[in-house]
């Protein structure tokens, strides 16, 4: 086993001796300059060494033209070879950008250009009612294509982008669709829908709500705005007004307090986290029961989590930013 | 033959430097110590740690919070003197003059109270039981009398219910009068205090005897100063095992008794014969008897047990006898022994009294209600009490469903023994009332009452009303009241 495994190797070791991958001359230099030390390599690797591979390099739309045979032009005529194909022949190359050295975002621009062209007679919408997008940022269009592009060009291509999505959705060309797709992002806002909640068997919905440390679920059913908390009554559970009205605020700001009754779970945390997290969760719930309270929520402040947190302590902070009183000596 | 490398790092590990030339010196100093370490260290003795900072130069100005360098008289503002600040803290207040007057607010009439006619209606205690109740000390001073024109309260459910035990008693046949025997339980701020209260108030109206032992809330005497050692006790001569008798708190007692119930004892003439340490005029009406006492505290206990006596004797009016904080008398009292064991409260004879007519040992001859309420926020852990009360609870609920006591809580087994009745569910004399929110219709009766006296300036309509029943959880009419009359935002 051992054996057959080194015997492979060596035979692999063999075959990329010849097709080494680094140009001689480069590797003489190199050598004579470090003619003081011995000139054995101190490893032997078996395996073939590559090149950096670009994985995701497209391939290009073009091809460079046919190589043109002179020799079957030159035999009916008589003349010297090819003469008379050299008189008549203009060469014009596939791609417009043909001889510069990376060409693909011109043929992208170019390509752009021209469909826009095509279309441009087709009704739009204005820009704030067209479909929302997240484009390819500048890197990661840099990235795919390879290609040093340069910001203002990039915008310029943009624009045309952003034109091209003005085109009333009713009428927009499969074409057209087909084209954005290269510039687009892969995902897009609003392609993640989370899944509908649901009002079970008993009549309930369930909503969970965070905020600082503390987790809360509420289960929301039909009633007559009992509370309980834990098994605990309002009051009960929280000490504080403010913090029993910050609880329900979901259902106090659109009035739904005596329609609804809530059981709540809550973990983690203070009482004011708590209180806040019994708020989202209680507006996720009633949203399940009434969707169209959406906007109604949002003005209300229930329906966005609260990001904050306690920050974290630094090296060489007292606290997470305050620094050690100043000593003199 | 060794390396010549190993030849010269054996020469450098030699103390002596002589051999050596001067730039190799400076290179060894470093290994000067190889065996020994003292030179080193006794060679540069470290420098002082705590440096002194100098102090600050002329002229400059330097923080200095202390007081009473250049000021040396502080503050000059007038001291309070010594109790007053727990005397304004304890007042009782009982009116306020900035509330508007309910015009249409009825008083509880003698007639009608125990028809139960009233219920959700707010109706206001008439003048002479106000002074009745203050004398009781039922008014305390963490309920808001003090922010309403005059007292007045909620004819809830659970007073009507109270009213029917009361009309129970009043409608027994004569000779065989019922003794009803409740403890109020529910939540914190839930109204047992005031429901006692209102208990009170229709026995003074029905002039019943009402005896009272408060919570002690106000400055002296109260339920938790029976057993708190706050007034001074005795052993009960000649009684087995020892009792003890608190003279003073007794003394007091009956004063408080005599002043509440004036009318009704200075009606009734002492026709038992009762052996007291002091003498007694001839023909003396009950009120003579509990002056004598109230006068003289080393005959208090002497003179109750007459009281008692006398009360007993057919065809005198009923009592309310009741207690309100009934943790506090469930556990071992702060009172030693001679022995310097603690006391059981128990063992105290008032209390041991009371605990006799709770539990049923003794009975009213004449009829009447023994009430104990308990507390949420002033009572000292009694696990055998909550745990009678909560099987009472789930008695009431779903009476097949026993609870178990927890094995792992101490269990006192004199309390156990003194609740029975409460967990066994054929005993109907003892039971609990368990106070618990208040309906929205009674809950929106109490917030009109709330805006026309003008402390509550908002619309009462349902949205209202049910928004602060739910904020209050579920009806609690003390959240109520802190979230609609104390709250102003």
């Amino acid at each position: 086993m051992a054996r057959a495994e080194f015997s492979r190797s060596l035979r692999v070791a063999v075959e990329c001796l010849p097709n080494s991958p680094r140009p001689r001359p480069a590797r003489t230099m190199r050598c004579a300059h470090r003619s003081l030390y011995p000139p054995t390599s101190r490893c032997i690797s078996t395996t073939p060494s590559r090149f950096a591979e670009l994985t995701e390099t497209p391939p290009e739309k073009f091809a460079a033209a046919p190589e043109i045979n002179f020799s079957k032009e030159g035999e009916d005529d008589g003349g010297k070879p090819g003469s008379r194909l050299l008189r008549t022949l203009r060469v014009v190359p596939a791609s417009p950008s043909y001889f510069s050295a990376k060409p693909t975002f011109t043929d992208d621009f170019i390509h752009l250009s021209a469909l826009l062209r095509k279309v441009a007679t087709l009704p739009t919408i204005p820009t704030y009612e067209a479909p929302k997008v997240a484009w390819k940022t500048i890197d990661q269009y840099r990235i795919m294509t390879n290609e040093p592009v340069k910001t203002q060009r990039f915008h310029k291509m943009m624009h045309i982008l952003r034109r091209l999505n003005c085109i009333h959705p009713s009428l927009m060309p499969d074409e057209v669709v087909q084209a954005m797709k290269r510039y687009k992002k892969d995902s897009q806002p609003g392609d993640i829908v989370p899944a509908p909640g649901v009002v079970d068997e008993w009549g309930r919905a369930k909503g969970v709500g965070r905020r600082k440390t503390s987790s809360a679920v509420a289960w929301l059913v039909e009633g007559e705005g009992e509370v309980l908390i834990n098994g605990k009554s309002l009051p009960q559970y929280f000490g504080r007004l403010h913090h029993r009205e910050s609880a329900v605020w979901a259902l106090k700001a659109t009035s739904r307090l005596d329609k609804y009754n809530v059981f709540g779970l809550v973990s983690g945390g203070g009482s004011t986290g708590q209180a806040e997290a019994l708020t989202l969760a209680v507006a996720k719930a009633l949203l399940v029961h009434e969707p169209a309270l959406k906007p109604a929520l949002r003005r209300a402040g229930c329906v966005t989590r609260d990001p904050r947190k306690v920050e974290r302590k630094k090296a060489g902070h007292v606290k997470a930013r305050k620094m050690p009183t100043w000593v003199k000596r | 033959m060794p390396p010549s490398i190993c030849l010269r790092s054996f020469s450098q590990l030699s103390l002596d430097r002589s051999v050596h030339s001067l730039a190799s010196r400076s290179r060894l100093s470093p290994h000067a110590a190889c065996f020994s370490t003292s030179a080193a260290r006794f060679a540069n003795p470290s420098p002082k740690k705590g440096r002194v900072v100098a102090p600050p130069k002329r002229g400059q100005k330097t923080l200095n919070v202390k007081r009473g360098r250049k000021d040396p008289q502080g503050d000059v503002g007038k001291r309070p003197a010594p109790g007053e600040r727990k005397a304004q803290r304890k007042r009782i207040v009982l009116r306020n003059d900035n509330a508007l007057e309910v015009t249409a607010l009825h008083d509880m009439a003698k007639a009608t109270i125990l028809s139960g006619l009233d219920e959700g209606r707010v109706l206001g205690i008439p003048e002479n039981v106000v002074d009745a109740l203050r004398a009781v000390e039922a008014f305390k001073p963490t309920q808001g009398w003090g922010l309403f024109w005059r007292p007045a309260t909620l004819m809830r459910k659970e007073t009507i219910q109270m009213a029917g035990l009361l009309k129970e008693v009043e409608e027994s046949e004569e000779g065989q009068k019922k003794t009803i025997r409740r403890v109020l339980s529910g939540e914190r701020l839930g109204g047992k205090s005031t429901l006692l209260l209102q208990g009170l108030t229709m026995a003074f109206l029905r002039n019943w005897v009402v005896i009272n032992l408060p919570e002690g809330i106000t400055d002296y005497p109260a339920a938790q100063d029976i057993t708190n050692a706050h007034t001074e006790y005795a052993p009960l001569p000649g009684s087995q095992p020892t009792q003890y008798f608190q003279e003073t708190y007794t003394a007091n007692l009956l004063a408080q008794t005599l002043k509440a119930n004036e009318p009704v004892l200075e009606s009734i003439n002492v026709t038992t014969n009762p052996s007291l340490p002091l003498p007694l005029p001839a023909n003396a009406t009950l009120k003579q008897l509990v002056e004598l006492g109230a006068v003289n505290p080393e005959a208090s206990w002497p003179v109750f047990l007459a009281l008692w006596e006398e009360l007993s004797v057919s065809g005198r009016p009923s009592i309310l006898f009741a207690l309100d904080g009934l943790s506090h008398i469930m556990k071992d009292s702060d009172y030693l022994s001679a022995e310097v064991k603690p006391i059981h409260a128990h063992d105290l004879t008032l209390i041991r009294h009371f605990i006799d007519c709770l539990s049923g040992q003794k009975s009213l001859p004449n009829g009447g209600v023994i009430l104990a309420a308990t507390s949420r926020s002033n009572c000292p852990s009694s696990s055998a009490l909550e745990h009678s009360i909560q099987v009472a609870e789930q008695l009431q609920r779903d009476p097949n469903n026993l609870l178990h006591y927890n094995p792992y809580k101490k269990v006192d087994q004199r309390v156990m023994d003194a609740l029975k009745d409460l967990r066994d569910p054929e005993a109907k004399g003892l039971d609990v009332i368990k106070v618990g929110g208040l309906s929205k219709d009674e809950a929106r009766s109490i917030m009109e009452y709330y805006a026309e006296s003008g402390m509550l300036r908002a619309k009462v309509d349902d949205g209202f009303v049910s928004e602060k029943w739910s904020l209050a959880g579920m009806g609690n009419i003390g959240e109520l009241e802190r979230a609609s009359v104390r709250q102003r935002i």
